[in-house]
């Protein structure tokens, strides 16, 4: 504290030094001064990152070479949880699992956003009241959604599938009662909860490719598919990039909407990785195998990420 | 010095403000500190934390409570309530971080041999041995190679929870030493109505042990063993009354959450298998005028060749953390909620202690609308009570597996014959 406050006087060139050119050495002070008022202002915030997320993960890099029971001392195994992995029955399901379900989400949402952004993007009465509904369902509880759709996906008594029989189907699907439909059941509710929040950006999208363009296009004999498909889907890129980017890190990363609708069930069908790495971490203690799992699945969205950015450089040029 | 800064130039104040505010942060924790460490010490009151779920709705806990400050005037107790569903892992996470947390609940066996195996629970054994423990139940659970880590003070068991009312009205008798094909019968009979309004014979709630415990239970099976033949009785049972209508299928009562409460109170059942922790529910619901049900309990039905009542069951009991801040204080709590007085409290709101004698049976039924037929006061002597499952290392990852494949069982997706054969292989492979 002290030392601070003796700063000022400490600032002040000594006696000694006036014959020399002052200003370097002034300037020398101030440029050490501003960098450590620069640094006061970003302090706070560094603690914070450094001490709830740099430490924490850069521990989780370290532990998944790790065995470590949450109590006790680690103890180096090196690459054995990633060799355990590999003859791990539990990892394949649910890197399967993981696959399946983003391999439904992401399309599915995108197409469902966009579509919906393209109906709503229209001067139609009540344009408002359909843009907030179709927005309702992503700040609408996560529980809630799954306890819902849970009850709509009921194979005996559920809507959908009272729907299903009355449109003539003999047996529908058994959804989350079913191993087959369970997974499919998930990606449906998760399409229906994304796609309001991904609509929003498409219509911001959509207000920024000009009028003139459809004009011309137009002028050109376009049709209304032609003109989507050359002046629409092009313009959208940078948005479609930014949330094909965001659904696949979101759908990697799925956890909470199969915790509470199937919990991994029936049997392993809807286990997913992140499901597992808490699994093996918070319920059996095994931190280190736990730590390697999430080291895989940060491996994987990142590689994939990488890719994408990769693809949308290339389409750039 | 505040002064001194807040002349300083802008720029200066800056790092002044920053270095102010830093000041007040850490004044603000070393205030905190010091109010935690007057607050515990202190001239012999003892301030007792213990870890318990739902406070709210779990009334065996300030029962006991209760009856202890009682007893020990000059010991308080603050409990560190955790949402039930959580508990575990809200424990777990705790413990991990070094909680000194005295007195820790110990909501399942499983959860007790993990504790315990990790050195997370101090070792009571000589406790154990002071203490008069022949009429206590449970407590074999409890022993890890002759070391106890725990005391038992509740012994939930399973027994048969049925509808009087529509036995009744159906013209049948009420359940007394009924086997399982029997039980298959009555289901047959009670089953009723149709959609909505449908009225099942018996309910089996999702939980594995409804259906595996209980014939580990009777035919003596070993659930950690990877054979798992002995479960095929209970299979084909559950199956056959489900496929028949006779029970809600497992797949829709997974869909909409069934809840075994709704089931039996808003009498969509006529029987159903379930622990004794749910007299204290059916008695809060009938006294808050929640149901009307005129219910009963009777044993568990059993295997035809059976002479006895062997049923399932699992204790709860109370530990002692091994970084406890008062562990005297801490050890004196586990002795009383093992003792007849301790007994009597929890006895009082309708919950099953360890500790089994006359007198407290009879306090327990003295309850404000428990059943009062002999049948039920029968069903509440099983002449076994097995362990709902074994403790061990590998209990943990085969419990997993079994639940897994015992949800593939149930919604068709495997044969019994695949589904058991597949337990075994996995914890064969899985668990070393």
């Amino acid at each position: 504290m002290s030392h601070v406050t003796t700063q000022p006087d400490a600032a002040r060139p000594a006696p000694s030094e006036r014959g020399r050119p002052p200003r370097r050495q002034g300037r020398s002070r101030q440029v050490r001064r501003n960098t450590l008022v620069g640094w006061s202002f970003i302090l706070p915030n560094f603690v914070g990152f450094a001490l709830f997320t740099l430490v924490p993960v850069t521990a989780a890099f370290v532990l998944a070479f790790m065995e470590w029971n949450s109590f006790g001392s680690p103890e180096w195994v090196g690459l054995d949880n990633f060799r355990r992995m590999l003859g791990d029955e539990n990892f394949r399901v649910a890197l399967f699992n993981t696959f399946f379900y983003a391999g439904g989400h992401i399309p599915l949402t995108l197409v469902a956003a966009l579509t919906l952004a393209i109906v709503l993007n229209r001067k139609i009465r009540g344009v408002q009241f359909f843009r907030t509904a179709a927005f309702f369902p992503y700040i609408t509880s996560l529980v809630a959604v799954a306890v819902v759709w849970n009850m709509m996906f009921n194979p005996t008594l559920g809507p959908v599938n009272q729907i299903l029989e009355t449109l003539g189907m003999a047996n529908p699907p058994g959804w989350t009662a079913s191993t087959d439909w369970a997974m499919p059941a998930v990606i449906i509710t998760s399409v229906w909860r994304d796609m309001g929040y991904y609509m929003v950006l498409y219509l911001a999208g959509l207000q920024t490719i000009p009028e003139e363009y459809y004009e011309a296009a137009r002028v050109d004999g376009a049709n209304a598919w032609q003109r989507f498909w050359h002046v629409t889907l092009p313009g959208l890129r940078p948005v479609t990039f930014f949330v094909v980017v965001m659904l696949t890190i979101q759908s990697f990363k799925i956890l909470d909407l199969i915790v509470v609708m199937t919990d991994g069930g029936p049997g392993r069908s809807t286990l997913v990785l992140a499901q597992l790495i808490y699994r093996e971490g918070i319920r059996e203690g095994r931190f280190g195998y736990s730590s390697a799992i999430a080291l895989v699945l940060f491996f994987i969205v990142l590689t994939v990420t990488v890719f994408q950015f990769r693809l949308n450089e290339r389409r750039k040029a | 010095m505040r002064r001194k800064l807040a002349m300083g130039v802008h720029r200066r104040g800056a790092i002044g403000a920053a270095l102010a505010l830093a000041l007040a942060v850490t004044a603000c924790g070393g205030d905190e500190g010091g109010d935690g460490d007057s607050a515990s010490a202190g001239d012999g009151d003892v301030t007792l934390s213990v870890s318990v779920w739902n406070m709210d709705t779990t009334p065996e806990f300030r029962a006991m409570f209760d009856a202890f400050e009682e007893a020990n005037p000059n010991i308080t107790i603050q409990p560190v309530d955790i949402l039930a569903d959580d508990y575990d892992d809200k424990l777990t996470a705790m413990l991990a971080g070094g909680d000194k947390t005295d007195v820790l609940t110990m909501k399942n066996v499983i959860g007790y041999s993990r504790y315990a195996n990790r050195g997370q629970l101090m070792d009571i054994s000589d406790l154990v041995g002071s203490t008069d423990t022949s009429d206590l139940a449970g407590l074999d659970a409890y022993d890890i190679d002759g070391s106890y880590y725990a005391m038992p003070y509740r012994q939930d068991f399973w027994l048969l929870y049925y509808n009087k009312g529509m036995f009744d009205a159906a013209g049948l008798d009420y359940p007394e030493n009924i086997t399982w094909d029997e039980y298959v019968q009555l289901a047959e009979q009670l089953t009723s109505g149709e959609g909505g309004e449908k009225v099942y014979g018996t309910y089996h709630h999702t939980w594995r042990s409804v259906i595996q415990a209980i014939s580990a239970a009777q035919t003596g099976g070993d659930q950690l063993g990877g054979d798992y033949s002995f479960f095929a009785d209970q299979y084909e049972m559950a199956l056959g009354v489900q496929d028949s209508g006779f029970a809600l299928d497992f797949g829709t009562a997974v869909a909409q959450q069934a809840d075994y409460r709704n089931m039996f109170e808003t009498e969509a059942t006529a029987m159903m298998p379930m622990g004794t922790w749910y007299i204290s529910g059916v008695l809060a619901a009938a006294a808050n005028g929640d149901t009307d049900v005129d219910w009963g309990i009777a044993p568990m039905p059993q295997r035809p060749d059976s002479s006895e009542v062997v049923t399932f069951g699992s204790p709860t009991a109370f530990a002692v953390n091994e970084n406890a801040e008062h562990a005297d204080a801490a050890k004196m709590f586990v002795e009383f909620a093992a003792s007849e007085e301790g007994a009597k409290a929890i006895a009082e709101v309708g919950v099953v202690p360890a500790l089994q004698n006359s007198a407290i049976t009879d306090a327990y039924f003295a309850l404000d609308g428990m059943p009062e037929d002999d049948l039920s006061r029968t069903a509440f002597e099983p002449d076994v009570v097995e362990l709902e499952m074994p403790v061990s290392e590998t209990t943990s990852d085969i419990d997993t597996i079994l639940n897994e494949e015992h949800q593939l069982i149930m919604v068709g997706d495997k044969s019994i014959e695949d589904g058991i054969a597949t337990m075994g292989d996995r914890v064969d492979s899985e668990v070393r």
